[in-house]
């Protein structure tokens, strides 16, 4: 090979090679560019997600106060009908305590003004029996209207639910039996008990309370039924659980008002002997146990309450389950 | 108002309310305080019944009670015997209802509980003088009507006789 020759061969490949890495350089700074545009989009985008993620969780965090809030009110409002209520209750006897009070300071009055007179005569003795009959027919009124007024804060106490009933391990048959004992009078020849019992292991619970929650739901039961009628007791256990089931052939529950059973009250019962408290109490009773009751049914046939209770209280349900849900 | 402190006038007053110790509350003052014949009823249709046989001068209802309500009652009472005195007794909650109804039966009065004896005296004592005066007009009236009916007659007659 002559010198020229290699000359230009290697001038030649110094320009194919120049050629090359500028091609090759333009090649690789064209894609490092894509590579970049790329990693802004990707930031931009992970930014737009950052962004829409803090929204959700700002969003999720207004839901959450919301739902609190929404639950709060219910309980506030759940407060506000029951103190209504109380002085719904309270007022018609004290109305009475009241203008009855007034009639006895009055009677009083005159026959002390009678007895101070020496010369009492005939007449004036028949005035006395009048004004001890006034007196005897507001004692009356009297009796009353106090017993209403026990009976309201009865249920109040009841309500705000004393802590010094004692957990113990019993058999729930016998509390039903005394409840049923209690409610004979009631129950008479019109209503026929039938009692399914299973076996059912001994329970951890507070007796009274939970005899408090059979009374009332059998109370109801009787109720419900008018004329003559049927009332099935039935018990069952299962996986660490028992329930309780009282079925009546009463009137039942019309489906509007299934979901307004439990609130403060809610009342069918005409006399206005109660408040309707008695399933708001009885829930809570339940609820305390860590168990819950549930209601089925059928209009001109009959409901079933069903308390279903774990055998052993759990430990977070019987103190700070109750102390959130309570206060008077 | 008589020594004894009685109100020496006469009338009949219903009361009704299903609640026995208002009834028993206000009878056994009335008993006391006035001489009026009371006649309590804790049902609304036992006291109407009562009232078109009684005729009382005043009746005193509660507003809230099953069945038919004081507004209801007095309505029909109103219809039986314009003329007889018509309160009502409501409780504080149910005062708005109670109101708005007023317009409806001609009431007379409304109470409220709880009540203050004096005042229902005096409500009760007004009503039924209200009640015995319109009765009183009410007689005046048909005892005109009819001498004037035989003055007509009368000068139906002269007019036949001489003319």
């Amino acid at each position: 090979m002559t010198a020229p020759g290699i000359v230009v061969l290697v001038v030649g490949g110094v320009a194919l090679l120049g050629l090359g890495v500028t091609v090759g350089g333009l090649w690789a700074r064209r894609r490092a560019d894509r590579l970049d545009r790329r990693y802004r989009d990707l930031e931009r985008e992970a930014r737009e997600l950052r962004e829409a993620c803090r929204e959700l969780r700002a969003s999720y965090a207004e839901l959450q106060s919301s739902e609190a809030a929404q639950v709060n009110d219910a309980r506030v409002s759940s407060v506000g009908s029951l103190v209504a209520g109380v002085a719904h209750e309270m007022n018609t006897p004290l109305g009475a305590l009241n203008a009855s009070h007034d009639t006895f300071r009055r009677a009083l009055d005159r026959l002390q003004d009678i007895l101070a007179d020496e010369r009492v005569d005939p007449e004036e003795l028949e005035e006395v029996r009048r004004i001890v009959r006034a007196v005897d027919r507001t004692a009356r009124t009297q009796d009353l209207a106090f017993e209403r007024l026990a009976h309201v804060v009865d249920e109040l106490r009841a309500f705000g639910r004393p802590d010094d009933a004692e957990i113990s391990v019993v058999d729930l048959h016998d509390g039903l039996e005394s409840t049923l004992t209690v409610l004979g009078h009631e129950l008479g020849d019109r209503i026929v008990v039938e009692r399914r019992y299973g076996d059912l292991p001994p329970v951890e619970c507070h007796p009274h309370r939970l005899n408090q929650v059979f009374l009332n739901l059998l109370s109801n039961a009787i109720h419900a039924i008018h004329g003559p009628g049927t009332i099935v007791v039935g018990t069952d256990a299962g996986d660490g659980q028992v329930t309780v089931a009282i079925e009546d052939s009463g009137v039942g529950i019309p489906e509007e008002d299934l979901p307004k059973i439990f609130d403060a009250g809610f009342t069918t019962r005409k006399e206005r002997k109660g408040m309707g408290l008695g399933l708001l109490i009885s829930q809570q009773i339940v609820h305390q146990h860590g168990g819950r009751i549930e209601v089925e049914s059928r209009p001109g046939e009959g409901s079933t309450f069903r308390v279903r209770l774990p055998v052993r209280i759990p430990a977070s349900g019987a103190r700070a389950g109750g102390a959130g849900e309570a206060g008077p | 108002m008589s020594l004894d402190g009685r109100d020496g006038m006469d009338g009949t007053v219903v009361l009704v309310d299903d609640e026995e110790m208002v009834l028993d509350a206000i009878e056994g003052f009335l008993e006391l305080e006035t001489s009026y014949r009371v006649l309590g009823f804790t049902s609304p249709d036992r006291a109407l019944d009562a009232i078109g046989e009684e005729r009382p001068e005043a009746i005193l209802a509660d507003f809230l009670m099953p069945g038919m309500d004081g507004i209801q009652l007095l309505e029909r009472v109103r219809a039986v015997d314009p003329t007889a005195t018509r309160i009502l007794l409501t409780g504080y909650a149910d005062r708005d209802n109670a109101i708005r109804a007023i317009n409806r039966v001609g009431l007379y009065h409304y109470m409220e509980k709880p009540w203050d004896n004096e005042h229902l005296k005096l409500v009760i004592r007004n009503g039924v003088e209200r009640s015995w005066l319109f009765r009183q007009l009410d007689e005046r009236l048909e005892e005109l009507e009819s001498a004037n009916e035989e003055l007509h007659e009368i000068r139906r007659r002269l007019v036949r006789t001489f003319l």
